[in-house]
């Protein structure tokens, strides 16, 4: 690579970002704009009574008011779980739920109209807990009329490979654990903010701030009942997402329809309060989990009981129920295999997705088992793990196609830069290092709507400019996506990152794109691009040779020029454009990614399956207050195998993220509750950690460079989580010798452990 | 309405608190009580910043006693050189408070009445509407304990507890006079007015007459920044040997045990400290944690008393 | 309402606001200054960090009213035309920033502290920072970046 392509890069929109002139969602103002309010629930399961309006319509400066009733037409990211409305429609689910929406001239207004409205409830019996839920009930109980046998189950995933269950009955060396689980969230700095505006050709713009802009105009049409080819959606500058901005939202079709219906701009802004509410975080999680071995170390056999609490409504849960297992089949080979998740509806806030999808709390469950299994077997942590792992270009027990893998690569790496081999289990007591590995996909080989598209679609257009557009849905959320096409078009064409602009995230403007989840955009969106960008160069080629009568092998294009090796050609940039564009003028070329056929033939084999999956292995160090229980995590080495850094500085800071997200579902965030209604909402008491709670961090980039992947690549946003979390909890008890089953590792429960041992 | 003032003296400053009474809200750096407006938790309607008075922010050292002017930030206490020297405890405690740029407009005299918290009542209108909301707002029960009489509300004032231990006194000035007492005196074992300051008195200086021979300082809370206490512990030993051990954020007020070493046992401090902090499941630090650090907390300043 | 002037990044003008009014709303919603972020809208996330007479403030708990007489600089006031402070320079340059939501508020408080810290360790920088919450970078490039301007300020 001689271009852009593996070097640090800086973000193209970092001046922007950092100069103040980067438009959020809530930065755009337009005339003749109104602001909604959300009345919202204060019950957690209650039916609707009474709903009186008249008060609030009469309030100074209120327009409008809607209701559930005026937008009932379901909606879910998963077309197999569509089971939420824009506002409760006869019941409320979750506290906080919007009940109704005020449409004012200023914000004051509509917070002042919202006041006035009366609600009558007649509570219903509350389920707070997946254990109330996995019980029968009586149907008006029921939170969701369509779940089966009167019982408040949303899901059931199942799949089990070559009976696990008999190989750990019998098996000399097991290790049995009982994990949970709090809730966390994605805690993303700007609020959800969206603005929608009909306009006068009756078509719907919205600009919102999500990372799926797709499933939205997807969603709204169907809210609607709008054609999809009347609305528009626009990312604008996203505040951080980590999956909580992936799915289309109740207040997103509340500012849409009253658009529509009174032909005015219409906003919506949360509150930090309303976006604990909204929520769709990490689901809380109870997981059993056995896992065998043979006396040399190599895993048996792996099964895993798991629960998770979805909250009042279906989001992404299908997919985190089949996270929840499938994704345990790596790092390590594992033969006799399975699990089965539960997925409740309870009456609090909904779950979704979030950083590492599904598959952090099981990677802290096995990772912790094997640890223990070290501990007991005698052998070092780390040893046991290299015994075990899956090789290059191998396939997992539920085919899952492995290629390139650099696990042992990442390992070794963190092994040495912490000097494991010396420091491990030698360390003074209260001083401890522990080591976790996880892996994860690098996009989702299925779509979640399921047609006969590519996955993604990018164009690159070149006019008489000399400038290179890329067109291209994909969702810049902070992790560097915009940049990346510039690199990637800067590279193909041997030009200047600066003769490359990029227009994104537009449905009206840019070709479908499915959106920023699952860790698929660099892989991709990559792939896409590069396909754009060269056949761009192709078309280059072609009329470039002709024209100069030389072989269209031997066109170098470097450094904003175009030459051959003889240098006996050797023009700039512009003039191989004049010569590409001469009788036909500005042109556009476009890419497409779409998956390889890959996966079994078996009920749920879809769940998990990618183009490619990436790597990692994390050491941890901490030290822990035996008197109080508090713990500090003082060093995390971590190592990842990205495939190929395409922008090492976003890799890097994609891991350093990761970690601080690791860190504080470890250490001290969690959604609590008391009678469904959250106690800390805010950042007083849901508690990311701060600048001083954060680790000193190593991190070490991986390449093992992809066969199918841009340049090599996979992915880097999401699996450096994993290994996170067990990697502090084994070090806990490195340095105390107590397990911590439980998340998040507060003091209390700390010193409760060190007492019990003693 | 709303209306702002900001007189620049103090004397205007009262005649506009006589002017207002009972419908306003002397306003310091605002860090604390910003907050509860917003959450409609107070809702007087005139503001009275004492931000433009002069003399109410320095810092001063005279015949051995520091005088600190009420509205001094608590950045400048941090950065005092004489505070360094001669006050490490009270550094401590103000570094101890909210974040470096809180702490820019936070003043002492604002961090010593900040308002006493609890789980169930800092929070949002929409929030406290969804539990019924408490006894200290519009409710008539304590959603803590189910009472209907008291309120459990935590005094989480780190400086208080430092200056306390340092045996400080204040100032204060109303219409007709100026008092002197000591700083312990100000607080009342009550969650609602946790406090006896008439409303129209304004705290004007604070000071600390002496330099202990020993100091120690410890807070429990979750992060290294930002959180409010779960637990504080100000100690200070003179050269008579005499302890004065300050705990906060465990009851309504801070809870002051004055001791010679000369007769206290850690078994007696411990037992003294239990019994006088009433701790209820206020905080989202579990209970029984928190009790437990009272004990472990003053074990180990004890241990570091004892240690030579 | 009332009517006020402010100063603003250097220009003095009057803007109708409500008594209880944050400058942080009446930055954004009243003079379109945008730049200054509100996350958390109670004093826990640093995004709406402004300047008042030099001194970082924040913006979300700061009443309008009391910043009538005050210079007040927001980050669209930092950068002189086309030159970065050393500050944003280095955020940039080090990926101190991802998706940019805390950045503003990190600028605005990483410039006056460095100017009264010019000799900042890596420690102290990372603790005058403790304020500004950050969900995307953990911190540690954002720390990079600081420590770096103040080493290209001193030389
Ligand atoms: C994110 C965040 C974190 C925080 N963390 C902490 C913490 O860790 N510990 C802590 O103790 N506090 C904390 N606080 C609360 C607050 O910032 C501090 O207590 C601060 O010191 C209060 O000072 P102030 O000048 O801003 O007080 P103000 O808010 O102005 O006033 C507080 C109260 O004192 C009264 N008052 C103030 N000055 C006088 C006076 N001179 N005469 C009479 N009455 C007066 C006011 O009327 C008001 O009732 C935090 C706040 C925030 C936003
Ligand atoms: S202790 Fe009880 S009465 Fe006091 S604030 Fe808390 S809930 Fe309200
Ligand atoms: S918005 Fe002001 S501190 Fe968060
Ligand atoms: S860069 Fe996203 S919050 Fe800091």
């Amino acid at each position: 690579m001689t271009g852009a392509i593996g070097k640090p890069t800086p973000y193209i929109d970092a001046v922007q970002k950092v100069t103040g002139q980067a438009m959020y969602a809530d930065d755009y103002k337009f005339p003749n704009m109104v602001y909604v309010s959300c009345l919202r629930s204060t019950e957690s399961h209650a039916k609707i009574k009474s709903l009186e309006l008249k008060k609030a319509e009469a309030s100074p400066g209120v327009i409008a008011i809607v209701t559930g009733k005026d937008i009932p037409v379901p909606f879910g990211v998963l077309s197999i779980s569509r089971d939420e409305t824009a506002m409760a429609i006869e019941k409320v689910r979750y506290q906080g739920e919007i009940v109704a929406a005020v449409a004012a001239e200023t914000i004051e207004a509509a917070e002042a109209g919202v006041k006035l409205i009366n609600v009558e409830y007649e509570p219903l019996t509350e389920f707070f807990t997946p254990q109330d839920s996995l019980k029968t009930c009586t149907p008006d109980e029921q939170i969701h009329a369509h779940t089966k046998d009167h019982k408040n189950i949303h899901k059931t995933a199942e799949l089990r490979f070559n009976e696990p269950e008999k190989e750990l009955e019998t098996a000399k060396h097991k290790q049995t654990g009982e994990f949970k689980f709090a809730g966390v969230t994605h805690g993303f700095t700007e609020p959800h903010s969206a603005v929608a505006m009909w306009n006068g050709d009756e078509t719907l713009t919205i600009i919102s701030a999500t990372q799926v802009p797709h499933y939205l105009q997807k969603n709204l049409s169907k809210v609607l009942g709008l054609p999809l080819h009347k609305i528009q959606v626009k990312k604008p500058v996203l505040g951080g997402g980590f999956g909580g901005k992936s799915d289309p939202f109740p207040h997103e079709m509340i500012v849409s329809f009253l658009s529509k219906k009174i032909k005015r701009p219409v906003k919506c802004t949360f509150s930090r309060e309303e976006v604990f509410i909204t929520h769709h975080g990490r689901h809380p999680t109870e997981i059993n989990m056995s896992l065998s071995c043979d006396a040399g170390g190599k895993i048996t056999a792996l099964d895993a009981d798991i629960i998770i609490d979805g909250g009042a409504y279906g989001s992404f849960g299908v997919v985190t129920s089949y996270y929840n297992g499938v994704l345990l089949q790596g790092p390590y080979e594992i033969n006799k295999f399975g699990f089965r998740t539960r997925r409740t509806y309870t009456n609090k806030h909904q779950c979704g997705a979030m950083r590492g999808h599904g598959a952090v709390n099981p990677r802290y469950a096995v990772e912790t088992l094997l640890d223990m299994m070290a501990h007991n077997m005698k052998m070092d942590p780390c040893d046991l793990r290299e015994k075990n792992f899956l090789s290059e270009h191998s396939s997992t027990v539920g085919e899952f196609r492995i290629t390139s893998n650099g696990i042992r690569d990442c390992i070794a790496a963190v092994r040495k830069k912490s000097d494991w081999d010396s420091r491990y289990g030698k360390l003074p007591y209260g001083h401890g290092l522990g080591v976790a590995c996880g892996f994860f996909i690098s996009g989702s080989a299925l779509p979640i709507l399921w047609n006969r598209y590519p996955q993604t679609v990018v164009h690159a257009k070149l006019d008489f400019d000399g400038r290179i557009v890329m067109f291209s849905g994909a969702s810049e959320i902070g992790q560097g996506s915009d940049t990346l096409l510039v690199q990637i078009a800067a590279e193909e064409l041997g030009i200047p990152m600066d003769f490359v602009q990029v227009e994104v995230a537009d449905t009206k403007t840019t070709p479908v794109d499915l959106g920023s989840y699952s860790s698929r955009v660099t892989f991709m969106v990559g792939n896409a691009a590069k396909t754009a960008a060269s056949n761009i160069r192709n078309e280059m080629v072609k009329a470039i040779s002709k024209e100069k009568d030389t072989t269209a092998e031997s066109l170098i294009f470097r450094n904003g020029r175009i030459f051959t090796k003889d240098k006996s050609l050797d023009i700039t940039w512009e003039e191989g454009v004049e010569m590409a564009m001469a009788g036909r003028g500005a042109f556009v070329e476009s890419g497409f990614y779409i998956s390889p056929k890959l996966g079994g033939n078996f009920k749920g084999a879809g769940a998990g399956l990618s183009p490619s999956y990436s790597f990692g292995a994390f050491i941890s160090e901490v030290e822990v207050n035996p008197k109080t229980g508090e713990t500090n995590v003082i060093k995390v080495w971590g190592a990842h195998d990205c495939g190929k850094a395409l922008n090492p500085l976003a890799v890097e800071g994609q891991i350093e993220g990761s970690i601080h997200m690791g860190l504080g579902q470890t250490m001290s965030e969690e959604m609590r509750y008391k009678n469904g209604q959250q106690l800390n909402a805010n950042f007083f008491d849901y508690r990311i950690p701060s600048s001083l709670d954060t680790p000193d961090m190593d991190v070490t980039i991986i390449e093992s460079n992809d066969p199918e992947g841009p340049y090599g690549a996979k992915e880097a946003g999401e699996g450096p989580i994993h290994p996170v979390l067990p990697s502090i909890g084994n070090a806990v008890f490195d340095a105390v010798g107590v397990r911590m089953m439980e998340l998040p590792i507060t003091p209390d429960k700390v010193l409760k452990k060190i007492k019990e041992n003693v | 309405m709303e209306y702002y003032h900001s007189p620049d003296s103090i004397k205007d400053a009262l005649s506009m608190a006589r002017e207002f009474d009972g419908n306003f809200i002397y306003f310091a750096g605002g860090t604390d009580v910003q907050i509860y407006r917003k959450q409609k938790l107070e809702k007087n309607e005139h503001i009275i910043d004492l931000k433009s008075i002069q003399d109410l922010n320095s810092i001063s050292m005279k015949d051995e006693v520091l005088s600190l002017g009420a509205m001094t930030p608590l950045d400048d206490i941090i950065k005092s050189k004489e505070i360094q020297n001669y006050f490490p405890l009270l550094m401590e405690a103000a570094k101890s408070v909210a974040t470096p740029v809180i702490r820019k407009t936070a003043t002492i005299g604002g961090n010593l009445l900040v308002r006493n918290r609890c789980t169930f009542y800092n929070q949002s209108q929409e929030w406290r509407n969804g539990v019924g909301s408490c006894l200290r707002d519009v409710g008539d029960i304590c959603q803590v304990t189910g009472g209907n009489n008291d309120c459990y509300s935590r005094n989480v004032s780190d400086t208080a507890a430092a200056l306390i231990a340092l045996n400080a006194e204040i100032t204060l000035i109303n219409s007709n006079e100026m008092t002197q007492k000591p700083l312990k005196d100000i607080y009342l074992p009550c969650g609602i007015k946790f406090h006896d300051l008439d409303n129209k008195n304004i705290l004007t200086q604070i000071h600390v007459p002496f330099r202990p021979k020993k100091w120690w300082y410890k807070k429990l809370r979750v992060r290294k920044t930002l959180d409010f206490t779960s637990l504080t512990i100000a100690a200070t030993v003179d050269n008579d040997d005499m302890a004065r051990i300050c705990l906060n954020g465990v009851s309504m007020a801070p809870i002051l045990i004055e001791e010679s070493l000369d007769t206290l046992t850690i078994e007696s401090l411990i037992k003294q400290a239990r019994k006088n902090c009433k701790t209820v499941d206020n905080d989202l630090m579990p209970l029984k944690y928190r009790r437990e650090m009272i004990n472990v907390f003053l074990e180990e300043w004890w241990e570091y008393e004892h240690h030579k | 309402m009332e009517k006020v002037t402010l100063t603003v990044n250097g220009f003095t003008q009057s803007v109708l606001v409500e008594s209880h009014e944050t400058i942080l709303d009446t930055l954004r919603n009243r003079l379109n200054l945008t730049g200054t972020k509100k996350c958390c809208d109670e004093g826990t996330c640093g995004s709406c960090t402004i300047l008042m007479d030099g001194k970082p403030v924040l913006g979300c708990l700061t009443p309008t009213l009391r910043c009538v007489g005050k210079e007040i600089l927001t980050i669209e006031g930092i950068s002189s035309g086309e030159s970065l402070h050393l500050v944003q320079k280095h955020l940039v340059k080090s990926l101190g920033l991802q998706c940019g939501f805390c950045t503003p508020g990190v600028v605005m408080t990483a410039i006056p502290f460095l100017e009264e810290n010019p000799h900042a360790s890596r420690n102290e920088i990372k603790e005058s920072l403790s304020g500004n919450l950050c969900r995307c970078t953990g911190y540690k490039k954002i720390i990079d970046a600081v420590e770096n301007a103040a080493e290209e300020m001193r030389s």
